[in-house]
């Protein structure tokens, strides 16, 4: 029994990795196959302060902890509370401004889940970037 | 009591179909949810994406339709006991998961949710092996 478990187990791996394979390559131009961010979609903490006045910052965590502190001028939108705080974001919106988006730590995914959605759903035309080590990375640079 | 076994094969199947073809037609998104477990690299993780949804689709089939049934079954106990696993030590070690089983419709569903979910589905195909143990055994 457990022979024939493990062949038809290996065959059924063979099968599904032809549709697999497939599917790759048709999305093969689309996915970033080596990093989850391609370096174009981040900016380290030094880079995006020297932008000033032109960086509009995005805190993505949980209203509770935006309220223990955040980034100077930081607007609060997360995803727990899109719908209510997006209008709020707009009102402080400027097309020209680059938008940088941070969550707790460098393993957070809030921050990506944040400027995706400003990009594919709000249509924003700005340059969107993720905060790299976000909050905890600010704060360190900031001691 | 075999139409019981069946319906479980059935539902079974049905759900790991389902689960497959959502993630097939996301894998970026499926690759997004692997990588929040923080287990594997992204480039390891986003090969998975594109493999694991049709190997859960062929198994979800070989339950369904009684073909190469154990090796259907083999693979989806494997895989649900890595997933389990993977969700209670990204749970321990304080990582907000969302397990993206069954793509964006599971996003709301709370980790308490989840894994009853997951426990049930996985004693599902536990029970249906005990069931083909015992099928065997009656026609020997």
């Amino acid at each position: 029994m457990i022979a024939r478990a493990l062949r038809q187990a290996a065959l059924l791996v063979v099968l599904a990795f032809l549709p697999a394979i497939g599917e790759a390559v048709y999305f093969r131009g689309k996915v970033p196959w080596q990093s989850r961010l391609t370096s174009g979609q981040t900016v380290d903490v030094d880079l995006a302060r020297s932008w000033g006045e032109n960086a509009m910052w995005v805190d993505a965590r949980p209203d509770n902890e935006f309220a223990a502190d955040h980034i100077p001028n930081a607007i609060l939108l997360n995803e727990d509370r899109w719908n209510d705080l997006l209008p709020q974001f707009l009102a402080h919106w400027s097309p020209e401004k680059k938008i940088v988006v941070y969550c707790s730590a460098a393993s957070c995914n809030l921050a990506e889940e944040v400027a995706r959605r400003l990009r594919d759903e709000a249509k924003l035309p700005n340059d969107i970037r993720v905060l790299q080590g976000g909050w905890e990375e600010w704060q360190k640079k900031n001691k | 009591m075999k139409i019981a076994w069946r319906i479980v094969d059935l539902i079974v199947g049905g759900l790991f179909i389902y689960a497959g073809v959502l993630k097939v037609i996301d894998p970026i998104q499926f690759a997004r949810d692997i990588d929040n477990y923080k287990i594997l690299p992204w480039s390891i993780g986003v090969r998975l994406a594109f493999f694991l949804p049709w190997l859960e689709i062929f198994c979800g089939l070989a339950l369904i339709l009684r073909r190469l049934y154990l090796g259907g079954l083999s693979i989806l106990s494997i895989l649900m006991g890595v997933f389990l696993a993977a969700s209670l030590i990204a749970k321990a070690r304080g990582l907000d998961i969302s397990c993206g089983c069954f793509g964006r419709v599971s996003k709301n569903f709370s980790f308490a949710w989840h894994l009853t979910l997951d426990f049930a589905i996985f004693a599902a195909i536990i029970a249906l092996w005990f069931a083909q143990k015992n099928e065997r055994g009656t026609r020997h």
